[in-house]
């Protein structure tokens, strides 16, 4: 598979309101849909039984599995905050369904920007949007960074009191 | 009229039973998920790519602990129910987090999102256990009815008791 390239992150030079990264996977076929339920023993048939989606379920096609999303929805953040970053928080509600054959984006749009006890917090909206620009995973996260010739961030992480 | 009764008012706060996953996080079971997850950072499967990073092996990426909880070696094949029930819908196993259940006369569940906080991540060998708890669960009026929130809480630790993550799952009923 290729590798995403991504740029050193440098949380002096982020800007509010700016878009600050993006992961693109798909599209999403049935077979990438099958080896995750496989991969995590999820055997939901709305995710890999057309009949039984569509029939049975009334669905409009087979569903990408949320999970999958979430997952997704991590590895955009964790790209973004680079091998020295950590993820602090996530969350993100399930809006829409996404369905086989999409091709999705998980990005990432700077909203706060902080320095606490040396290190760089960076709090982005985030979400999924598929081909045709529908949203379907809104949701937040927050990121810690080291500042410029600062420390590092401490690992396992400790959140910092309020 | 409300939904939540006295009796689900009084499950706020209630735990369940400590769980604990079958089989220690395996390297293969990691391959497999993040091969799944199309994610191809190195510190899941290089030693040395982990070590760089300031790991003590190879990590697993921070959500995957929630998909230990599978089916234990020996225990019932749940797919006997179809033979009862050819419409089964598949649903159920690893999400079954041991808490009393809200009984709701509504319909329709869905999984309307996750909060998540991250403090370390799970280490090939590491053997996870999980604990849930209702944390909230709250009723709002929509354009189509009333639906309900419940919230639940689910804190994961290593063998070690170290805490990995917190996730909250929201669960709509309406």
């Amino acid at each position: 598979m290729t590798q995403d390239i991504v740029k050193p992150l440098v949380f002096e030079d982020l800007v509010v309101g700016q878009e600050v990264h993006t992961l693109v996977r798909g599209p999403i076929t049935t077979s990438h849909l099958m080896r995750w339920s496989a991969a995590i023993e999820n055997w939901h048939r709305i995710h890999y039984d057309h009949p039984f989606a569509t029939g049975h379920d009334k669905l409009p096609g087979l569903l990408v599995n949320g999970t999958w999303k979430q997952h997704f929805l991590v590895q955009m953040m964790r790209e973004f905050l680079g091998p020295t970053g950590w993820l602090w928080k996530i969350d993100f509600s399930f809006r829409k369904m996404d369905v086989a054959g999409s091709t999705l984006t998980a990005w990432a749009k700077v909203t706060d920007l902080q320095v606490r006890d040396g290190l760089g917090y960076v709090t982005c909206e985030i979400g999924i949007r598929n081909q045709d620009g529908q949203e379907s995973t809104p949701g937040s996260a927050t990121g810690v960074v080291a500042l410029k010739g600062g420390k590092p961030v401490p690992y396992p992480f400790v959140p910092p009191h309020d | 009229m409300s939904y939540i009764t006295p009796e689900i008012q009084a499950l706020v706060g209630v735990t369940g039973p400590v769980q604990t996953a079958p089989l220690p996080l395996g390297a293969d079971t990691l391959r497999r998920f993040m091969q799944a997850v199309m994610d191809p950072n190195p510190v899941h499967y290089d030693e040395a790519a982990a070590k760089a990073a300031g790991f003590a092996g190879v990590v697993a990426p921070p959500l995957q602990p929630q998909h230990l909880f599978q089916r234990a070696p020996g225990s019932p094949d749940p797919f006997e129910k179809f033979k009862e029930n050819a419409d089964w819908d598949g649903m159920g196993g690893g999400g079954n987090t041991g808490l009393p259940k809200v009984e709701l006369p509504l319909k329709r569940l869905l999984n309307g999102g996750y909060s998540c906080e991250f403090y370390q991540l799970a280490q090939v060998g590491d053997l996870i256990s999980r604990q849930s708890r209702y944390k909230s669960i709250t009723e709002r009026e929509s354009s189509s009815g009333p639906m309900v929130f419940i919230n639940i809480e689910t804190t994961y630790t290593n063998q070690n008791g170290a805490t990995l993550m917190r996730v909250v799952q929201t669960t709509i009923a309406r």
